[in-house]
């Protein structure tokens, strides 16, 4: 390698591919010039008294959404994925190891302090303190050191290479706070807008930082936010011009929001899907023929037609969707196959076991998916019991603790994250519990790797041995949908989460 | 029987009937249902009325004709055992207190007062959280919940009952407790329980309906026809016969459930 | 022997010693109360550190952040300080929003009891119209009419009439806004009408529960010989309801609307949340679901000292009222 790689260069190459998958929902042209102004109320899908300004215990969308307001990053995505720069003017490495990164100059906080490489310092090593209670505190294991060694300069040490390490400071656990700060009653940032009330549970009222970095930027005047978690309520608010933005909209209700003409939808496929989960500490569920029976039960077509009419990209027993610029398309797609099913629960010796499935509606769509499964699993003479569950607890109590459990996995900015975070088998998150020596060595391979095209064959086969052996069923990626009033422009999809990837408060305007 | 049911007013002969026929599709329901309620029969979601599905097709296309017979039994066999469970430890308790020693009322008072002070939805969220979700749990939380309030309506009854004085003049005769409460007292108090019963009803398929809302009904692929209007309300807006259907047996249901019985105990008043 | 002791002391003495008595009575059941809460919360499987960190924990984690809320520490021992704080007027700190309780309450405090006493001020003169009306026409077409209406009043679940009023008023309509969120500052205007959906949702439920049970306490009355013999003597209708009738059938009436109006507080969930108004019953679920004890605790309390505050009042009334009880 020669020299130092920009991250801009590098990234652009590294993600190139997914440029090209997303140009039909990417950056569209604005239709007209950005103007300044506005006010706008914005309903997600929960609130409650968890709600935070800490962005390191960031729970759900809202969180997420209020933080990107308040909060920027060092780096922040594009459409495409990219880790652009954010309060980082440079990232720069030799072995994807030893990272240098240069601050921005003239940033402010809301307070008015000027930001320094000490607040980036702390602002990321503070995930590694327990007493944090980071959600990220497992990603954040790898930051084996920061140090300044400039008033906006740093160094980050990592345990091992990594060179996805831009993308993954993106995330909005990952955004910039004073030095030292551990009160979050209320926020100080040096996001786009500055927080003036803050009831947990309640609301968000946020207004237009006249600081902020990005000259001109942003465009509201002022931002409410609150959860509306019944998806019916959300929706009526929306067309009823209480709010001017929702996000999960369920594609039942696809047609209302079509039908309104002051309304608009925008669909965001994404990453995200909902697995069942086949553990492999069980004698029957790591058994290998059931878990082909299992994967040959799901009845892609119908999840995708009846749960989600439509708004999913079938999945193919993989994480990786088939718009990533890292997918395998050369795995056959599995088919819905009862006989062959029928085939590998004979071959299991297996037929009229009986087995409790958990579902619950922590688990998107899962108790419809577990019905169906059922369903088509008694056909063969499979007895599946489906236990529904609360939401609450379930994670804690129900989630890869019995042998079938139904998950959520968020999308994750680049596969590796995808990989390592749920399917290596020291993960602290590995929901199979699989052991695949193989597959360890291939991960860790590819992450040493500065070959672009080694680590895209790599990816390519990690694919083929989750799809082939792992005890996870994918039947479908999760299009998002987020519902919007037609006078809110400048929305453009990041497949990260709905609402542009939760950033979109810095982007939009009012025209009206 | 036959004879009572031709004496009760027109509205309480209409109630009858439609409480009979629901209980007859509680009893019968599940066998003559024409598909699998659990099975995805229709293309379509939603779907009208047609030859092939009576009542159409639902959120995920499944027949709602099927999924209503077989949810009916759910609601009415799970409401009448609650109710009836709720009311009778409720008045048995009540009728303990009004005659038993003053301690007796007391402690059960303030039990019931314990009780009744923790509201019936967050007490089932608490209960479904800990225990998981079934049948014999669902019927048990929303019993438990309903015992209080007709142990406050019976006591208040009984007690006013207890100082009258032909109670008073039995007490002297030397009659038991016993006697006292199932003799003297009870048959005076059974009009007003009555009605608190069919209104207990009515709030029981209420509360499961409640429940569904919150998440916290009966495990799929079963359903009762609070849970059916919950999972299709979605279709609401587009006036679909899958919400339509259950929100309408529903209504029939505790309707005339309440004319039977204000018509059966007013019949006896004249 | 109570009766002869009575005889010799003023009468306001003995209904006095039992009001004392049921304020006793309702502060032991506020203690019971608490107990039974904190045994019931120490059922729910997972706790605040777990809730807290979600999918994505760690074992070391959730034992640091365990120690860190104070989960680690025995359950009487808990329960005995929370109890002494709950005395001194502080009910301890929230552990997941990480703010005292008593603010987190005060915020949804005033909502519930704004909603509640609207809902009231709506529902109790309505519901006892139609009760009185009602047991004085019994079975005359009057009768029978708002027989029919109090009864299809609650013949559907109040999610789904909550929601046809949103699609009806709010989205098609628009007369009416689909969430109540109100302002900060509100015109009458706005206030009314953020409240008048919530108001009716709920009322509509409470009036048909009240106005039953108060025409059947009427009715109950009615039957007494004493009606029949005043009847005789050509005692007017209106008078032999007002004078007579309703003094004694008030104790089973005010309790019947005790019951039903500690329905306004915990029994809101579902109008709060299709609402989206942010009042103590959904405070209360999203303290059950995030494991959040303290939060839970003091919303059980304050909807337990609620219902003993109306059944108290109930009970003086009741006292007050009727001869018989006032002689204790």
């Amino acid at each position: 390698m020669t020299g130092a790689t920009s991250m801009d260069v590098s990234r652009r190459a590294l993600l190139g591919g997914l440029a090209a998958g997303l140009a039909a929902s990417g950056v569209r042209a604005a239709p007209s010039t950005p103007r300044h102004g506005g006010s706008i109320r914005v309903a997600s899908i929960a609130t409650s008294t968890a709600d935070t300004l800490d962005p390191a215990k960031g729970n759900n969308s809202t969180d997420y959404m209020r933080h990107y307001m308040l909060y920027s990053g060092l780096t922040q995505y594009d459409g495409q994925l990219r880790g652009r720069p954010g309060l980082a003017e440079r990232m720069e490495t030799r072995d994807n190891v030893n990272w240098s990164i240069r601050l921005r100059r003239g940033v402010h906080f809301h307070n008015g302090k000027p930001l320094s490489a000490e607040d980036v310092v702390w602002s990321l090593m503070r995930h590694r303190d327990p007493k944090t209670g980071s959600k990220v505190a497992n990603i954040a294991e790898q930051f084996a050191g920061a140090r300044a060694t400039g008033p906006l300069d740093l160094q980050v040490r990592l345990t091992g290479p990594n060179p996805e390490l831009p993308a993954i400071l993106a995330g909005s656990h990952f955004v910039i706070i004073e030095n030292g700060r551990r009160d979050f009653s209320t926020a100080n940032g040096t996001g786009p807008y500055i927080c003036r009330a803050f009831a947990p549970g309640i609301r968000t009222v946020v207004t237009r930082n006249p600081n902020y970095w990005k000259p001109g930027r942003p465009y509201l005047d002022r931002i409410e936010l609150i959860g509306i978690s019944d998806e019916i309520s959300r929706v009526n608010a929306l067309l009823s011009g209480d709010v001017q933005m929702i996000n999960a909209v369920s594609p039942g209700s696809v047609k209302r929001v079509r039908a309104s003409a002051a309304h608009q939808l925008m669909e965001t496929p994404s990453g995200i899907y909902t697995d069942l989960i086949m553990r492999a500490d069980n004698p029957v569920t790591s058994n290998p023929d059931f878990i082909l029976a299992m994967k040959y039960l799901t009845d892609r077509e119908l999840i995708k037609r009846a749960l989600f009419r439509g708004y999913a990209t079938i999945g193919n027993d993989q994480p990786i969707p088939p718009f990533h610029p890292m997918y395998n398309s050369n795995i056959p797609q599995r088919p819905f196959d009862p006989e062959r099913a029928r085939f590998h629960l004979r071959k299991a010796g297996l037929q009229n076991v009986r087995l409790p499935i958990y579902v619950s509606q922590a688990a998107n769509a899962s108790v419809d998916m577990g019905s169906i499964l059922q369903e088509h699993a008694a056909q063969i003479g499979l007895k599946l019991a489906v236990n529904r569950v609360p939401g609450d607890g379930y994670w804690a109590t129900h989630w890869m603790k019995h042998p079938l459990t139904y998950g959520n996995n968020n999308a994750r900015a680049t596969a590796d994250l995808t990989f390592t975070l749920n399917y290596q088998s020291q993960a602290a998150m590995n929901t199979t519990g699989w052991h695949n020596p193989r597959f360890d060595r291939l991960l860790a391979e590819a992450r040493a790797s500065t070959d672009i095209a080694r680590r895209k064959a790599i990816f390519g086969e990690l694919q083929w041995l989750v799809h082939e052996y792992c005890g996870v069923s994918i039947p479908a990626f999760i299009t998002l949908l987020d519902g919007y009033d037609r006078r809110l422009k400048g929305l453009f999809p990041i497949p990260l989460g709905g609402f542009m990837g939760y950033t979109f408060a810095e982007y939009v305007w009012w025209d009206a | 029987m036959l004879h009572a049911a031709r004496r009760l007013p027109l509205s309480g002969k209409i109630g009858l009937a439609i409480v009979l026929f629901w209980l007859m599709v509680a009893l019968i329901g599940p066998f003559i249902a024409p598909y699998t309620p659990g099975a995805f029969v229709s293309e379509e979601v939603f779907a009208g009325s047609s030859g092939k599905f009576w009542f159409g097709s639902d959120f995920l296309g499944r027949d709602v004709l099927s999924r209503l017979l077989v949810g009916a039994r759910f609601t009415v066999g799970l409401s009448v055992l609650a109710a009836t469970l709720a009311c009778a430890t409720g008045t048995g308790l009540a009728l303990t207190a009004a005659v038993g020693p003053r301690w007796v009322d007391e402690l059960l008072s303030r039990a019931m007062d314990t009780m009744i002070s923790i509201p019936g939805k967050v007490f089932a969220l608490v209960m479904v959280a800990a225990f998981g979700s079934s049948l014999m749990l669902l019927t048990l939380i929303v019993a438990i919940t309903y015992v209080p309030g007709n142990f406050r309506i019976a006591r208040s009854l009984a007690v006013g009952l207890a100082r009258l004085d032909y109670v008073e003049v039995a007490r002297a005769r030397g009659e038991g407790r016993l006697h006292l409460a199932l003799v003297e007292m009870l048959p005076n108090m059974i009009r007003p329980l009555f009605a608190d019963i069919g209104l207990r009803f009515v709030f029981i398929v209420l509360l499961l309906s409640g429940l569904s809302f919150l998440g916290l009904g009966l495990q799929p692929p079963d359903a009762d026809l609070g849970s059916l209007v919950r999972e299709n309300v979605s279709g609401l807006g587009e006036g679909a016969l899958a919400v339509l259907v259950p929100a309408l047996a529903i209504a029939s249901l505790t309707v005339s459930v309440n004319l039977l019985i204000d018509a059966a105990t007013q019949g006896k008043a004249r | 022997m109570s009766g002869s002791a009575s005889a010799q002391r003023p009468t306001w003495i003995a209904p006095l010693r039992l009001i004392a008595a049921r304020i006793g009575a309702a502060l032991l059941t506020l203690l019971l109360v608490s107990m039974v809460i904190f045994a019931i919360s120490g059922l729910l499987p997972g706790d605040a550190a777990q809730e807290a960190l979600g999918q994505g924990a760690t074992a070391g984690q959730i034992a640091a952040l365990r120690h860190e809320m104070g989960l680690d520490q025995p359950g009487p021992v808990r329960y005995v300080r929370w109890l002494g704080g709950i005395v001194k007027g502080d009910p301890g700190t929230s552990i997941v929003a990480n703010q005292p309780v008593s603010k987190i309450i005060s915020e949804r405090l005033p909502n519930t009891l704004r909603l509640a006493a609207l809902t009231s001020m709506v529902a109790v003169p309505l519901a006892f119209l139609i009760g009185v009306f009602s047991a004085i026409a019994r079975g005359r077409r009057l009768d029978r009419a708002l027989n029919v209406l109090t009864l299809s009043m609650v013949a559907l679940p109040e999610f789904l009439v909550a929601t046809l009023a949103v699609l009806l008023f709010a989205v098609k309509l628009r007369w009416l806004p689909s969430i109540a969120l109100v302002p900060q500052e509100p015109t009458l205007g706005e206030f009314l009408r953020a409240y008048t959906m919530p108001v009716i949702s709920l009322a509509v439920i409470v009036v048909a529960q009240m106005a039953r049970m108060i025409r059947a306490a009427i009715i109950a009355e009615l039957d007494r010989p004493y009606v029949e013999m005043a009847r005789l003597k050509g005692v007017r209708p209106g008078r032999l309801i007002f004078r007579h009738v309703l003094p004694n059938a008030i104790g089973p009436i005010v309790n019947a609307m005790a019951l039903s109006l500690s329905y306004l507080f915990g029994g809101a969930i579902i109008v709060e949340t299709i609402f989206s108004y942010p009042g103590l019953a959904s405070l209360m679920v999203n303290a059950v679901t995030s494991r959040d004890m303290p939060l839970l605790q003091a919303c059980a309390m304050i909807f337990c000292a609620t219902y003993l505050l109306l059944v108290l009042i109930a009970d003086t009334v009741a006292i007050l009222a009727n001869p018989q009880l006032r002689k204790g």
